[in-house]
């Protein structure tokens, strides 16, 4: 060969060459060994990772229904936009919050928030930077797909609460769950994640693992830039069941309207069936708007307002009937007087106590409001006679309280079924603070005080009007709710199916065990008579007699905020009235309050008897004055005298 | 007379190495299709072949020695191309380079593609027709000054990448020129050396641009690398590649990285990764050892050769061809920086394929006149 004349070692270079040429060769056949065969399969899932997507369908919660079948609360469509968690691609949502903001018209402190919190979560999870997107938005969002397409559109069903400040208390409203709860193992065994919404107060808290629906989801193929190409499955949202309260929609409104209409606009309306403690009012004022919490919490406006609920010294975002603890004044006397009969302090045959004007204990005179001579117990509950029950408490004594307290579950939550109910004090509560306050015994003028539910008494609403409203059923303490019933949702999906989700079957309130408070049916005549004098014997709340097809048992209070003297404004004191109808038969029970007002027979009985009044009405609103009938009529036209 | 060299002709024609060229660039063709199955780059890729099989027939019919004796016209109008290809108007900027010519019919085409094969033809016009005896270093510096010029221009479009692939032509021509084997050595020991001391200068000093270190910087520590950012054309590679796992992926339509738009350029750059997600390690490993084969027939063809010219000429396209598969594949499989250096005979464009033809045609030609003398 002649070109191994020109070289001694050409062939082996051109060998040399050949082989590095195989050397380099066999390098890449062992990086493809590695890639292929030793992390195929961990390529192969961060592949699969990057290309599906599981897109959560949001489930709309159960809707809300009065017992009449009034729609209290629904879920409407909106529209969110999300941002998607995108590790892989170049995008920094951070460098892009002023884009956003402009673009969508959010703060840019809100999306730092939301982009902070984004960065904790898992790879390729969406979260929503703005509700109830305009159309405007989706257009921006959509136009703009190519630059930002980390950025999406979701269907979100949300809440809405038509009737605004109306039952605003009962209800409740939902939100986003905070990042507090999300540390919460309670809540992070139940699989929830930020953005989720939960129940916030009221029955959308109490019910919320009820009404809230089980999301259903898409898993989807998406392309580099997040587009989506196909769909491998998909789930449809349960919807949450829908809940039927107690509720009178019909009596609530006529409530609220006595609130209102009240001197301060302050107080508390609850009535219940006392024949199995169906809450079919529970009003409070003020009130505060569920709406507000659910679409204003992105918006300037919209904290501000939050803000200001909060920061409202009339305290609207708290439910007097539940989380109000007032002193009862002389509704307590209601309890005292089958408490007395019960410790045989008074007997039905004789139940006469002096009035004496008031009693002097010590070199302290505390005066009645009247001289009653030695009245009976009929004649002390009607007259509401403090002298009475003056020497009826100093008999009774602290064990006597505290067995009148524990007989009629003062000391317990009542149960009803909303979140956040208090407790009321008694001198059962306050019995440590008086005994260390004076050597470690109980002293006569605390008894004095509190057998017309003072000083030493503060009761919230609900536990006075379960314990007064016993008293007309026979001693049944029947648990006051809110729950009529949850109706049944449908299975999602085919039974065998890995996705099927179960059907969630309807279900009642379920009665805890009833307590009863033990009394002979002559006690507790005795005490009913003395209730229906109130109203009907020349007591002190005649005014709102009903006649006696209707007629009304109940206990008119006055509560002393402060001394004597000082009662003005803010001071003054509390009107009280409780009672059920009709008397010997009861249908409806009725608390009210109204703070600061005055007398209970001026302020709040009048308030209870007009919710008396819309009951017999059939629920309507009590009748118009004469003089709106006049308005109303001429302005259909017909020709007025 | 016609017929005699026609019969001689068609028995020395290399048919193996021809068949395993087509065999490859088919192989492509499917590849491309399944990197791109809604777009026509697998349909212009099969006419692209019948115009390279053309060309090949062409240069293969011709004997190379007038090939040899035209070197340096076609070098100059190699050169005429690269300078067209800067103006601006001729020149089309494709990513930030100009480095395409807009051609009527055929599209756009490479001339730093082309202009390989002059450069080849060139060198092995000196290289070949020298005295014997070590290598001089004159010599030495008119072989650097051939290659120089046409990297220079390259450089101005710029693309480093196809610069880098005219590296290997030299060296093989010089290896292969009795250049003392001290030399060799020097050489492989201040590359060794010098290449890292000059990437440090460089990032200094700034002359290696930012986008350039991170690339290299992923190569160096792909753990830490941002895989959003300059990895994530090699990260997606690499996922692509692992994927593919012993037998390639089979069935998921529409699912594929290439498909789903996470792989960069992968009809082109990275069709490699491409044929890894397809065909697994059986179809990756049968593609090398082609390549293998294809560069052995040749080899062996160069050492049949009647002169050194054409001894030469071979060698220098074996390394040329071995260089860029390594210098592709290496960046496909995650441990080499991402250029944009096509595979050879593999990834879609006429440039690429003609060119390769052009140099096989090369080959069988001067195989073809073994027995000439």
């Amino acid at each position: 060969m002649k070109l191994h004349d020109y070289s001694q070692n050409l062939y082996l270079r051109i060998g040399t060459i050949q082989v590095i040429a195989f050397i380099l060769l066999a390098v890449l056949g062992i990086r493809l060994y590695h890639l292929q065969i030793n992390k195929g399969s961990d390529y192969e899932e961060r592949a699969e990772n990057q290309r599906i997507r599981i897109i959560r369908i949001p489930a709309p919660r159960g809707a809300i229904f009065d017992r009449k079948g009034n729609l209290l609360v629904d879920s409407r469509s909106t529209y969110n936009v999300t941002l998607t968690h995108e590790p892989i691609k170049d995008v920094k949502a951070e460098n892009r919050i002023e884009e956003y903001a402009n673009g969508l018209g959010i703060e840019t402190e809100f999306l730092r928030d939301r982009i902070n919190l984004l960065k904790k979560r898992p790879d390729y999870e969406t979260m929503v930077i703005k509700e109830n997107a305009t159309l405007r938005d989706i257009t921006w969002v959509e136009t703009h797909s190519l630059e930002y397409p980390e950025l999406g559109i979701q269907l979100q069903p949300q809440r809405y609460y038509p009737l605004g400040e109306t039952l605003a208390h009962v209800i409740g409203y939902v939100g986003e769950i905070s990042p507090k709860h999300l540390e919460k193992p309670e809540y992070q065994e139940k699989g929830f994640r930020p953005g989720d919404i939960i129940g916030k107060g009221g029955v959308e808290q109490n019910y919320d693992e009820f009404l809230r629906g089980t999301p259903g989801y898409r898993k989807v193929i998406v392309d580099s830039r997040g587009r989506i190409q196909s769909e491998i499955e998909s789930v449809p949202p349960q919807a949450g069941q829908d809940l039927v309260l107690t509720i009178d929609l019909d009596l609530q409104r006529a409530a609220e309207q006595e609130l209102r209409d009240s001197a301060t606009n302050r107080g508390s309306i609850i009535a219940t069936d006392p024949r199995n403690g169906e809450i079919l009012v529970m009003a409070s004022a003020p009130s505060f708007d569920p709406n507000v919490f659910v679409q204003g919490s992105a918006t300037t406006e919209g904290r501000a307002q939050i803000a200001a609920y909060w920061q409202n010294e009339e305290r609207p975002l708290y439910n007097r009937a539940i989380q109000g603890r007032y002193p009862p004044g002389s509704t307590w006397k209601i309890p005292m007087s089958v408490a007395g009969l019960k410790q045989n302090k008074i007997t039905v045959a004789s139940s006469n106590l002096l009035c004496g004007g008031g009693i002097r204990i010590g070199n302290k005179f505390t005066r009645c409001m009247g001289s009653h001579g030695t009245p009976p117990l009929k004649y002390a509950i009607s007259k509401s006679c403090d002298g009475y029950y003056y020497r009826l408490g100093l008999k009774m004594g602290i064990e006597g309280f505290v067995d009148l307290v524990e007989d009629f579950e003062y000391d317990k939550r009542t149960g009803v079924d909303l979140p956040n109910e208090k407790i009321s004090r008694t001198p059962k509560y306050y019995r440590k603070i008086v005994e260390k306050r004076y050597g470690g015994k109980w002293i006569d003028i605390e008894s004095v005080f509190a057998s017309i539910g003072q000083v030493t008494v503060d009761v919230t609403p609900i536990s006075m009007l379960r314990a007064v409203s016993s008293v007309g059923v026979g001693g049944k303490l029947y648990v006051p709710h809110l729950l009529k019933e949850f109706k049944p949702s449908a299975a999602i999906g085919e039974k065998r199916a890995s996705n099927y989700v179960e059907g969630r079957e309807g279900f009642t309130y379920k009665h805890p065990e009833l307590r009863t408070v033990e009394m002979t049916p002559e006690q507790n005549k005795l005490v009913l008579d003395g209730m229906w004098a109130v109203v009907n014997g020349g007591g002190t709340a005649s005014r709102i007699s009903m006649g006696t097809d209707f007629p009304i048992a109940g206990k008119t209070g006055t509560a002393q905020v402060t001394e004597l003297g000082k009662d003005r404004g803010r001071l003054k004191d509390h009107a009280w009235f409780v009672g059920f109808a009709p008397a010997y038969n009861p249908e409806i029970a009725v608390i009210a309050i109204i703070e600061n007002a005055g007398f209970g027979g001026t302020h709040a009985a009048p308030a209870v008897k007009n919710v008396f009044q819309a009951y017999v009405n059939g629920g309507s609103p009590p009748p118009v004055e004469d003089e709106e009938k006049n308005v109303a009529a001429s302005e259909n036209g017909v020709p007025q005298n | 007379m016609t017929s005699v060299i026609d019969k001689r002709q068609i028995r020395d024609f290399d048919w193996l190495t021809a068949f395993l060229a087509i065999a490859i660039v088919s192989f492509g063709v499917w590849q491309i299709y399944n990197a791109q199955p809604t777009q026509t780059y697998w349909s212009k890729q099969i006419f692209g072949l019948v115009i390279a099989l053309i060309a090949m027939a062409v240069v293969a019919a011709t004997d190379y020695r007038r090939l040899i004796d035209m070197a340096p016209i076609f070098y100059v109008i190699g050169l005429i191309l690269l300078i067209l290809v800067l103006i601006p108007g001729l020149g089309v900027k494709i990513n930030g380079q100009r480095a395409w010519l807009q051609v009527p019919f055929i599209g756009r085409f490479q001339p730093s593609e082309f202009v390989k094969i002059p450069v080849v033809l060139m060198l092995a016009r000196y290289f070949g027709n020298r005295k014997l005896g070590a290598l001089k270093i004159s010599e030495l510096f008119v072989g650097i000054g051939i290659l120089a010029l046409p990297i220079a221009l390259i450089m101005l479009e710029p693309d480093a990448g196809q610069a880098l692939t005219y590296f290997p032509l030299l060296a093989v021509t010089l290896f292969l020129s009795a250049v003392k084997m001290r030399y060799v050595v020097l050489t492989i020991v201040a590359t060794l050396v010098f290449v890292p001391v000059a990437y440090l200068i460089g990032v200094q000093t700034g002359l290696i641009k930012g986008y350039q270190r991170e690339r290299i910087e992923v190569i160096l520590d792909p753990e830490n690398a941002d895989p959003r950012g300059y990895g994530y054309h090699t990260f997606q590679s690499m996922i692509t590649v692992g994927k593919g796992r012993l037998t390639g992926i089979k069935g998921d339509k529409g699912v594929s990285q290439s498909e789903l738009k996470f792989l960069p350029e992968p009809h082109t750059d990275f069709i490699f990764a491409v044929t890894a997600e397809n065909t697994g390690f059986v179809g990756c490993i049968s593609l090398l050892l082609a390549y293998a084969i294809l560069l052995s027939r040749l080899v062996v063809g160069a050492k049949q050769c009647p002169d050194r010219v054409g001894m030469l000429v071979i060698m220098a396209i074996v390394g040329g061809l071995a260089f860029q598969i390594f210098i592709n594949v290496g960046m496909v499989l995650g441990f080499l920086p991402v250029i944009g250096v096509p595979l050879p005979l593999m990834s879609a464009g006429l440039s690429a394929v003609l060119s390769t033809f052009i140099a096989i045609g090369f080959v069988i030609s001067v195989k073809m006149r073994r027995f000439v003398n």
